[in-house]
This record gives structure tokens, C-alpha cells and sequence, in this order.
């Protein structure tokens, strides 16, 4: 094998494996949100934001602040662009939130406060004002 | 009686040393400490109040958007 050969090859490996990294990087942030539901640690409050279930190691704290966070962004921007005040935006995210998100078994919040586990078949109760 | 007031003259100019140089070596701790804006990760960063008063006719309004928001961003939803 020549030089050349051996030093090409070797470029090929960094990239893919460069390549790869950021791939499982871009896909645990895809799914971030879905996985920290998943946990049973994390659930969905009725406020918008991500809320911790029981007391959840510092790793998952971090993530659920990360993400809320960005949700905190999300809703101050689209609520700039229709005129609303974010809390409007958030509560009527939580409402959709309820609807397709929070799979049987995973925790959710409504506003009086209290966790519950969605079980399997019935949907989640949803607040007055989700319409 | 002369010698050591010797001493304590070059002990004098010692200390006065000493002082001068911890003066340096404090200014700049002072001027980096007040040039850096302290920012400790707290325990809850965002306050989560649930008792939103929420009218249903500004739910509806936003529904598509939050909709499309929700689709576009399937990390942080």
C-alpha cells in the first residue's frame, strides 16, 4: 500500500467517523423531549414546560433546563409575531402537548398541580380552555 | 544599639515592600473579579406557574401555529 493510499484511507475513517458522531449527536437531540417522557422522570405540564416527576439526577435536570429553555424561545417568538403573551402560546402548546404527545404510561401536570401517569386507552383530560 | 537599628530599618523597608507588592497582586484579583459578571446555574431557571388564566378563543387562534412549531422542532416538543 502506498503512502498516498494508506493516507487517503485514513481521511476516509476520520470523516465517517466525524460523520457519525454528529449523526448520534442530531438524533438524541431529535428526540430529546420524547426520550426525557419516556424516562418516567420527566412529564408534561400543563405551564408548557417540562416538569420534573420526583427528584431526577442532576444529568436529567440539565437536560429537562435545556430544552425549556428553548421552548421559553420558541413561545417568546411566535408570541412577538401574534400579538400574545408567551404564557398563552406555552398553555396552548401544553394543550396539543396532552393531545399527541404524552404516550400511555408517561407523566403529565394539569394546572392543579398534581402528577399523573396517562393510562393506556383514555386520553388525557384536558383544561377548559384547550377547546 | 546601631545595629539593630540597622535591622529594623531594613526590616521596615521590607514590609513596606511586602505591602507594595500585595497591593499588586490584589488589584488585578479586584479588577478581574468586578469585570466578571457572575452567573450561577440556579436550581430552577424558568418559574413554573400553573395557575394560567387562559381564554379559549387565544387557544384557538394559536392552535396552527403551535401546531406547525411543534412539527418543526421534534427535540424540544
Amino acid at each position: 500500500m502506498s503512502r498516498r493510499t494508506r493516507l487517503i484511507l485514513a481521511a476516509g475513517v476520520a470523516l465517517a467517523v466525524v460523520a457519525g458522531g454528529a449523526t448520534v449527536a442530531s438524533a438524541m437531540m431529535q428526540d430529546a423531549s420524547a426520550q426525557l417522557r419516556a424516562s418516567g422522570q420527566v412529564g408534561e405540564q400543563a405551564d408548557g414546560y417540562l416538569g420534573l416527576v420526583g427528584s431526577a439526577p442532576a444529568a436529567v435536570r440539565a437536560q429537562v433546563d435545556s430544552v425549556n429553555i428553548k421552548r421559553r424561545a420558541y413561545y417568546t417568538d411566535l408570541a412577538a409575531k401574534r400579538g400574545a403573551k408567551i404564557e398563552e402560546v406555552a398553555a396552548t402548546t401544553a394543550c396539543e402537548l396532552f393531545r399527541t404527545k404524552v404516550g400511555a404510561g408517561q407523566y403529565y401536570r394539569l394546572p392543579d398541580g398534581v402528577w399523573r401517569q396517562r393510562d393506556g386507552g383514555t386520553p388525557i383530560p384536558l383544561p377548559g380552555y384547550c377547546g | 544599639m546601631k545595629r539593630s537599628l540597622l535591622t529594623s530599618m531594613r526590616c521596615d523597608a521590607t514590609q513596606g515592600a511586602m505591602r507594595r507588592m500585595k497591593i499588586l497582586l490584589a488589584a488585578p484579583v479586584a479588577l478581574t473579579s468586578a469585570g466578571c459578571v457572575q452567573v450561577s446555574a440556579p436550581e430552577k431557571p424558568i418559574e413554573i406557574n400553573l395557575n394560567i388564566n387562559i381564554r379559549q378563543e387565544v387557544v384557538v387562534r394559536l392552535q396552527q401555529d403551535v401546531r406547525d412549531l411543534i412539527k418543526e422542532n421534534p427535540g424540544v416538543f
